[in-house]
């Protein structure tokens, strides 16, 4: 087999900070936040007032009324994420192409609104039935099924759950697909639609939201900006791509994956530590190498703290130099989305030679003391790059790009 | 000409299709209209919260046409029996 390379051709993404790469790229670029309060919901008994949703979303504009009758608000982003990311790849299919074309997608929660609605029937309102599209519609795998049926594509297909790590372990995944030549292309990424009412007093219930907004590594932190949305990207064999002509991100050159082992919950570093230097390993890199860090920075206490302590771990003097961020600062956190969409930021990254900030820094704490490039973005072309995502359960999962 | 029931019936019919309901008529059946099996049981779960009334899996299976659905609803309203109309 041919040294199987594995590039990234195209990419797509919907969150709170836009609705299409190119707008979130704005925003991103600018620093500008898409928290605020939450509309999706009656926030009335509920604790936390603020999200990042996607605002002013018409599920009209990108499907008919019978295909918006099939798919809960997880999947419809998470095939307009795919569509955009096949459209920007520009690939030409073919029959021979299709057979061999694999999607991976991550999900946390998968359509939890869906099901929240039905419960809410039979359990608040007293009927004695759920609608009949319910199960459809709330299963995880929704997203990667109608991605292959609306473009035919008819390879591996599946949909894992490593709830905040999701898209990270599908992109990763994927990665593994391209490189054994169990895929000639994929279409990996996440999605998730966790802003239902149940989901919220759950959410509510483990005490990690942030009252006001999402202020990651900052002393005054007080917690997670919930989110939503999905990114998906291209990938393909790099020989493949060159052939062709595509406009190539970046090399997905590759991924780390490792368990704490340790707590259901609580972040600890060990595990983050094996995973960064795995994906390092990975891709056959060292940490000087890597010029920007884009964090799973959720803005919680715990999990700033660890992931700083993990880092200065694996890069020793090297982490005096290399850019962490959190755009979740901006997008809050789309749980099974996140990855994908960090994915995406970072890949944008790397193409346009500026490092997005972390947005609403206030203060430095002495536990978070790297350089978290604070609510102005920075102009800088980076070598390589790393994108964190760690999950409650402590299964986490690493991506590192190398520029081409 | 179409009574009460037979109205409902179709605009229910077209709105778990998303088709005009000028192109139903009561001789339709259920493949010319384009329901396949997901619409069918989306279709018998609106008919169930329109009419008040629980279709029972054996009649909802032999359903073929908008006749049947309006005379099996009928049915189900009068408090006949729910027995499905007579094997084929």
């Amino acid at each position: 087999m041919p040294n199987r390379r594995v590039a990234v051709t195209g990419l797509g993404a919907i969150c709170a900070i836009g609705a299409n790469a190119a707008e979130i790229w704005d925003s991103l670029r600018t620093g500008r936040p898409g928290i605020g309060p939450l509309t999706l919901v009656d926030t009335a008994g509920l604790r936390m007032v603020n999200a990042a949703e996607v605002h002013g979303y018409d599920p009209a504009i990108h499907f008919t009324p019978s295909q918006i009758d099939h798919l809960d608000r997880f999947a419809q982003f998470a095939l307009i994420a795919a569509r955009e990311a096949i459209q920007d790849s520009g690939v030409a299919w073919t029959d021979e192409l299709r057979e061999r074309a694999a999607i991976v997608t991550g999900s946390g929660i998968g359509g939890q609104s869906t099901q929240d609605a039905g419960f809410q029937d039979v359990y608040m309102r007293g009927r004695d039935r759920v609608h009949p599209l319910t199960i459809p519609r709330t299963m995880a795998n929704a997203g990667a099924s109608h991605i292959s049926m609306e473009f035919g594509l008819k390879g591996p297909a599946f949909t894992l759950s490593t709830a905040c790590s999701s898209s990270n372990h599908a992109i990763g995944l994927a990665m593994q697909l391209i490189r054994s030549g169990g895929a000639e292309i994929a279409i990996a990424g996440g999605s998730e639609a966790p802003l239902s009412f149940g989901m919220l007093k759950a959410w509510d219930a483990m005490r990690v939201i942030a009252p006001d907004t999402c202020r990651p590594f900052s002393r005054d932190r007080r917690g997670m900006i919930l989110g939503e949305g999905a990114g998906m990207l291209v990938l393909e064999p790099l020989y493949a791509a060159r052939a062709r002509g595509a406009h190539i991100y970046a090399e997905l050159a590759g991924a780390g994956m490792s368990a704490d082992a340790h707590h259901i919950t609580q972040p600890a570093s060990a595990g983050p530590v094996r995973a960064i230097r795995a994906a390092l390993a990975d891709a056959g890199m060292q940490p000087e190498q890597i010029g920007y860090i884009n964090a799973h920075g959720t803005g919680t206490i715990g999990n700033d703290a660890t992931e700083t302590r993990a880092i200065r771990e694996v890069f020793g003097a090297a982490a005096e130099k290399v850019a962490v961020t959190s755009t979740k600062s901006m997008h809050g956190h789309a749980l099974g989305a996140a990855g994908a969409i960090e994915a995406v930021a970072t890949l944008l990254a790397m193409k346009h030679g500026i490092l997005p900030p972390t947005a609403n820094f206030t203060a430095r704490d002495p536990e978070c003391d790297l350089d978290y490039v604070p609510n102005t973005a920075r102009p800088a072309r980076v070598e390589a790059a790393l994108s964190n995502s760690f999950a409650f359960g402590g299964l986490n999962a690493v991506l590192a790009f190398h520029a081409l | 000409m179409a009574d009460i029931l037979e109205e409902k019936v179709f605009s229910t019919l077209a709105s778990v299709k998303h088709i005009p309901q000028e192109k139903i008529t009561i001789d339709s059946s259920l493949a010319d209209l384009g329901f396949d099996s997901l619409d069918t049981i989306s279709l018998l779960f609106e008919l169930e919260n329109a009419f008040q009334i629980s279709i029972p899996d054996e009649r909802a299976r032999s359903i073929r046409t908008v006749r049947e659905i309006v005379e099996g609803v009928r049915a189900l309203k009068n408090g006949n029996s729910l027995k499905p109309s007579s094997p084929g």
